[in-house]
Order: C-alpha cells, then structure tokens, then sequence
C-alpha cells in the first residue's frame, strides 16, 4: 500500500495575478462582513457574555421531560437563549445583562430557578463594565501578539517581500475565521481569543516552512515549493483533524471553551491552506524571478 | 558504554524527563499540602497528585473591584494624614472621616480615598477641589493599603471557615485598574457571598483592677460592642514615629431618655480608671494569663468572637477630653498601637470581617460556580476529548505515512509531551482547567506538526545512510521548528501576563508544551527516527 501523498501543484499554469486573486477575494469578503457587522450590530462579531455582560446557568435536565418548559416559565425575565446539551443532562440558560438593574440578578436567578425546582450546576456572571474591560483586553492582546509575531517575522528573513507574504497571510488567517463565526453564528468568547492567538502561532508554521525552503535551501523554486508543500499541508490537516474532533466532542458534551476553540482553529488552518500555498507562494515567486531583479 | 550514552543522550532526557514526570504525578511526596484539619485522602483526588481547578472540580470563583476613589499626587502641605482626611470628608455630605482615608507616601505617592460607595466621582472631585490639597488625578479603585486590608479579611475569613483550597488576589487588568480575586472550591456562589458579607462579633471591655480577685483584676463587658461604632477606618501611620493607629467614631445621639453609646463607654472610662484628669491609663496586660500585669492601670480590651485579641490604654489628651465629658460630643478617637502591622489587625478585627470597601460583584465583577457534580463530568469530558483529538492525529499520521517505523515514535513522542506537562503541573502544583486542557490539545497539535517537519525532512532526497547525512538534515529541520516555536510563543505570552479570564492557564500550557518540545522531545524523535533509518 502507499502512503497517501499531498497532490502536486503545477504553479506554472497559472500567473501571479490568478494565485493573488482568491485569497484576496476571500480576504476582501470577511472584511467586509466584519465591516458590515459593525457598521450593523456596532461590534466587529457577535459578542458572547463574557464580552456584553450577563448571567449563564446550566440547569440540569432531571428527566421529567418537561424541564424546558419550566425553565422558559420559571424566571421573570425572559431569558435570551436556552440550548440543551443532551450529553450533560444539562440546559445551557443565557441572560444578557440588563442595563436597569444589574444588580443581584445571578442571585435573583438562582433562586428563581429553585422555587421552580430547577437545579442549577453552574452559574456564570458577568457584569457589563467588566465585559467592557475584557473586550479592550482581548483586542491588545491580540495586537500585542500579532505585533509581536510580526517584528520576529522580519528579524528571521531579513527580506521585505517574504516576510510581508508571511504577516499578510497570517492576517487574513485572523481576519476569515472572524468573518466566518458572524456568518455561522458563533459567539465571541474568551476561548475563541484563545483560539485567535493560537492561530498567530500555527499558521505562520507552514508558512515559515514554505520561505525557508525557498529562500534558505538549494533548488529549483517549483521543487522547493512542493517539497514545503508535502510537509506544510500533513502537518496543517493533521492539526485539522485534531481541532475539527475537538469540536465536535465538546459539543456533545457542551464544554464551551474546547467548542470555539477547535471551531476556530480548523476554520483558521483552513484559511491558512489557502493563504500559504495560494498568496504566500505568489508573492514569493513575484519577489524570486522579478523582485529580486530591482 | 560512554559513546552509546554520548550518542543517545537525547533518548535518555527524554526518558530521564518522563520518569521525573511519573514521581511526581504518582509519588505520595509530591501529593498535595493539606489544609489545617484535613485528612490527605481528602487533599488528593484520585489517584494521581494532579490537583484540579474550578471548572473540573467545582466551585466559585469572583472576581470584582473594591468600590472606592482615589486622588492620587496629593500634596498634604505639612498636614498630618488623619487632618487631610478630615478636611476632605467635611466637603462631602453624608459621609464620615472614616470612609475617607490618607495615606502619607514618599515622593509625591500620597494619596487620598473614598469608600463611600454612595460619593460619585464629581463628588469627590469636588469635595478634592474645595478641600484646597492639591492634586494629579482622580482614579477609580481604592489605595493599596484598603486592598491589602480586604486580601487579608478575606483570606483570615476563609481559613477561619477551613474552605482548603480558598484563595484570594490581587489581579490588574490593562486599564490598571485592581481586582479581587476569589476562588473557593466546594462552595456554591451564595455560599461565598455570604461569607464575604459574614461578621463576627467585637466588643470592647474594660479590665481593672480589684483586689477581691484571684488574678487581681475584674472585667467590666461589652463597654462598646460592634454596633456602638459608627464607622472604623483603615490602619494609619503615625507620623514620624513607628507607631500607627485606627480612627474609629462612636454613635453619639441616642433617643429621649436614653444614654449614647459614646456617652455611656465615656462614663465607663472615667469610672473604670482608664481615663482621668490627670491622664490615660498605661496598660500592661498580660496576654497569656488574661489578666492585667504587674502595676498595670486599667485596660480597654478588644475582644473578638470571646477571645482578648489586644489591650491597650489611653493618651492623655483623650482621657482628659472624656474626664471633662467633652469627648461624647465627637465620639471620635484614635485605637494607637506601636506597630502598623498590630493597627491593621485591629482595624480587621474591629470591622469583624466587614471589607475596607465594597466589593462590587454584580456591578463591575464576575463570578462563576460550578458544581462538583458538573466539574467532576467536565473532568471525564475534556479527557475523552483529548483522547479522540489524539486519536485523529494519530490516525492521519498513520494515513500519511503508512510506516509505523516513523508513525508509531511520532505519536509516542507528542504524548511524551502531554505527560511531561502534566508532571509538571503536578510538581508545581498548579491546578488543571479546561483551559489547560485546551492547551495541552493545542501541545499536541503543535507536537506532531514539528515531528512531521523532522520526518520529511529526514527522509526527503533518498536514503539515509549515514550519520552525516541524517544530522545535516536534522539541523536544517531544526531551523524551521525553532522558528515555528518562537513564533507561538511570542504569540501566546500576551495571554500568559493579561487577565483575561482562565486563558492564562492555556498560554502557559502551550508555551511550555513548546518549549519541552523543542528542547526534549523533537530531538529525542530526530535520534529515534534515525537509529531506525540509518540502522539495518
């Protein structure tokens, strides 16, 4: 038997300008979701509680088969979402955080959730000042990273146009997944800001691979770049595989956290399949055959 | 014997590392330390020394700022502390000297506070503006000194109920400002809250001397007890000596026909011998005996929960203010004591429990619980979850490769990772969260990502078959993965240092995930790959 091989690319079918145009394209696109989802919601993505404010329980299901109904009667205020996580035996009840009376509301809740005989597992409260906080934090500490990944980038190669290929595509990695969770959805959460920065440190691996074999190593650049390629693609799915299985057990067993985080990373390593092999290697065959001439 | 050590020492770190790793998860030395009264069965859970945090074994943890403003760069102009914070506390309404401290710091560092929660910002800026001190700024968040004295309330409050485990801190987000850090283990949300909110009792009696005693001394009680205090501030520093003292007031209006608190401790005073007009007391109270010392005068003791925590006597100007009968009509004074340290204490202990502000849990804070139940399922969860994630690696692993000559020690190795880390975690005693988890799925990940690199590497342009050829192609792989790890550290130690949430948890997971790897394990794998490549 063989060993399932990543395909060869012929680049020379195709120009510059045709490689460029679908990961700009796809580029251009998140950005302008996120732009919209801005200019729409006044926030880049929808924000989960941990960035608005509010109060998250998780009731458990005792069987009785009629726990949603009593949940959706058993509080005074409306509550914003329930999701069932059947694998827990739990309801996952969410209140955003109310503008009026902040004050005492997970007490408030819990103890309304008791009078009806509900039982709560878990409770969560954010209050919305600190929320504020968190999203500003988030926000630096993922400039802090990009900017900290981008000055390391430019002090490995030296060389302006492969190090710009490599920040230029690590942003679009950042930027597709964001878009990506407006359109399915997916709230912003702490984890998914985990997910976000872990993604400054994978993608930028297969495209550190790809500049180092072509820049660094001896060669025919078509023969470099598809030796990066066999080794930067099995490494990229197999970092996939992981994330997308990740997902899809946390989300049986709705541990939020382990959820977003492998949602994002397998959208973002996707994006970076894309990005690396697509923009990354015509910018490096732009500055190999012309750039360097200049 | 030497040269094979020499040309395996890889091989024997990474062996050497995952044994260290095996005492330290399962040797009962390393178990964890016990709280007072706990047995180690308790201490440990389940049947390795890793010590789980909140979301996988239950509890609460809050997180919330101390209610307060503070002026910072004040300029006291020569005036003693209590006087500015007097001066202050006359410019705001409804609000007393004690909700209003100054602290004398070097170096234009002097800073006064509110902990009134009902002043607003305006107000005291205000209150600043009028009081003629000038100066820098006005923060939210109360002086050092009051959130050193809340961390050690809470602290004292959750030893005192034998909650193993509890702890509290101070964290600053970005914006500088402080928070509290509360987490509880075992405990529900209101459970916590109600401990936090809880006060013991205090009262104040008068010990003096009576010579009908065995001990010589009788004891008048409950001369003030905690509800006769109007307000109790925080531990101040006397200035230019060592000493330090608390500034506490005394209801002094009582209804028709009744006698004031601060009227009735005056009388007591003056009738018990602490104060006279001649002078104060000197106290010499003998701690251990509980009674008063050799040629002691009389003593005011501060009594907390039943047990004498302290004893002392009267400045002169005081006692003849309460001989005369002037003092009730302030109700003001001083607790002096010769430390900072013992006037911090009897301000905690005076408040009973009670914060130097309030902390604002529904307003600007958070607070999670999780209950053990549900942490204990969270447990079971997150390990399946890491179980299949590696699962897929392997799988795709073994689909690329199809040898399990490469295959087999890749995955072997990721999780020679996984277990170095756990050891680790285990050693340091640092608790095991979801985010933690999370990064060590991430560790692997990143693991098997630099072993492929190796492997291609290793096995690209034909045959290995000599030492040689396979080290010039192993450092050349080298070049890429430190790369890659340098890049994924510096990209997750914002998160190691930033508040945000538990993720600190998984930065610090990951960046030591990396740096094993690349320092231990990915070398180890160069020379296990090539034993079995260059070896026939």
């Amino acid at each position: 038997m063989t060993a399932i091989e990543v395909p060869e690319v012929d680049y020379t079918e195709y120009s510059n300008r045709q490689l460029v145009l679908v990961p700009l394209a796809v580029l251009a696109l998140a950005i302008v979701v996120i732009g919209g989802w801005y200019a729409v919601t006044g926030a880049p993505a929808t924000l989960g509680l941990e960035f608005t404010g509010g109060v998250e329980l998780r009731i458990a299901d005792d069987g009785s088969g009629d726990v949603e109904e009593r949940i959706e009667t058993a509080f005074d205020r409306e509550p914003d979402s329930i999701r069932s996580i059947p694998a827990d035996d739990v309801y996952v009840v969410t209140f955003q955080a109310a503008d009026d009376d902040p004050d005492g509301l997970a007490s408030d809740l819990q103890d309304q959730a008791d009078a009806a005989g509900l039982s709560t597992e878990a409770i969560d409260q954010v209050s919305a000042s600190f929320a504020s906080d968190t999203a500003r934090t988030a926000i630096f500490g993922i400039g802090l990273a990009f900017l900290g990944m981008s000055v390391l980038v430019f002090a490995l190669f030296r060389t302006f146009v492969p190090s710009i290929a490599v920040v230029a595509s690590a942003f679009s990695d950042l930027v597709i997944p964001v878009a990506a969770m407006n359109l399915l959805g997916i709230e912003m959460t702490l984890g998914i800001v985990a997910a976000l920065l872990m993604i400054i440190g994978y993608s930028v691996d297969s495209d550190i691979l790809l500049n180092n074999s072509v820049l660094r190593r001896t060669g025919e650049f078509y023969e470099s770049v598809n030796r990066a390629m066999r080794t930067g693609v099995t490494m990229t799915v197999t970092s996939m595989a992981a994330m997308i299985v990740m997902a899809v057990v946390a989300t049986l067993f709705g541990i939020g956290l382990l959820r977003d985080i492998g949602i994002i990373l397998a959208i973002g390593l996707c994006a970076d399949l894309m990005n690396t092999y697509l923009l990354n290697v015509a910018l490096l065959r732009w500055y190999k055959f012309e750039g360097v001439k200049r | 014997m030497f040269e094979r050590v020499k040309e395996n020492w890889r091989v024997l770190l990474l062996v050497v590392v995952v044994l260290g790793s095996t005492v330290a998860l399962f040797a009962p030395q390393f178990a964890p330390q016990t709280a007072p009264g706990e047995s180690q069965g308790d201490a440990t859970q389940g049947i390795t020394n890793l010590q789980y945090g909140l979301d996988l074994a239950g509890g609460t943890r809050i997180r919330a700022p101390l209610l307060g403003y503070t002026a910072t760069g004040v300029s006291f102009d020569g005036e003693n502390p209590s006087q500015v914070a007097s001066d202050v506390a006359a410019e705001l309404e409804d609000t007393s000297t004690v909700d209003v401290n100054a602290v004398l710091n070097a170096e234009g560092g002097s800073e006064v506070e509110v902990t009134d929660a009902s002043v607003s910002e305006s107000e005291f800026r205000a209150a600043m503006d009028a009081s003629g001190y000038a100066y820098d700024g006005i923060r939210s968040g109360v002086t050092q000194e009051s959130r050193d004295a809340a961390e050690q309330v809470i602290q004292d409050k959750i030893n005192e109920a034998g909650l193993s485990g509890g702890s509290v801190q101070q964290v600053q987000s970005i914006t500088g400002e402080y928070f509290l850090l509360i987490e509880v283990p075992g405990q529900g949300r209101q459970d916590v809250i109600d401990l936090l909110e809880e006060r013991g009792t205090v009262q104040i009696a008068i010990a003096y001397p009576n010579s009908s005693a065995d001990d010589g001394t009788a004891v008048e009680e409950e001369v003030l007890t905690q509800d006769d205090f109007e307000d109790i501030g925080t531990a101040s520093r006397r200035e230019g000596t060592s000493g330090a003292y608390v500034p506490v007031s005394v209801i002094n209006e009582a209804p028709e026909g009744e006698t004031s608190p601060a009227h009735r401790f005056q009388n007591a005073a003056t009738e018990y011998g602490v104060a006279s007009t001649s002078g104060g007391a000197r106290c010499n109270y003998d701690m251990e005996a509980d009674a008063l010392g050799e040629g002691s005068d009389s003593c005011l003791l501060l009594v907390v929960d039943g047990e004498v925590v302290n004893a002392f006597g009267m400045e002169d100007g005081l006692a003849r203010s309460m001989a005369s009968g002037g003092w009730a009509d302030s109700g003001n004074f001083r607790l002096t004591t010769t430390s900072f340290a013992d006037a911090q204490t009897i301000s905690i202990n005076l408040r009973a429990g009670a914060l130097p502000a309030e902390l604002d849990i529904s307003g600007q804070g958070t607070s999670s619980t999780i209950s053990a139940t549900q942490g204990e399922n969270f447990r079971l969860y997150s390990a399946i979850t890491g179980v299949f994630a590696v699962f897929a690696v392997a799988g795709m692993v073994f689909l690329r490769y199809r040898e399990p000559k490469v295959a087999l020690p890749m995955i072997v190795t990721a999780l020679a990772e996984v277990y170095a880390l756990l050891g680790f975690a285990a050693l340091v005693g640092y608790p095991l969260e979801l985010a933690v988890i999370a990064g060590f799925i991430a560790v692997v990940g990143t693991g098997v990502d630099d072993l492929v690199i190796i492997a291609d590497e290793v096995m690209s342009e034909g045959e290995v078959n000599s030492r040689t050829v396979f080290d010039s192609r192993f450092r050349r792989a080298f070049w890429v993965i430190g790369a890659a790890a340098a890049t994924t550290i510096v990209a997750m130690s914002p998160l190691m240092v930033l508040s945000l949430g538990d993720l600190s948890g998984f930065a610090i997971f990951t960046i030591l995930g990396v740096l094993i790897g690349v320092l231990v394990t990915r070398p180890a794998y160069g020379d296990i790959l090539r034993r079995l490549l260059t070896v026939r």
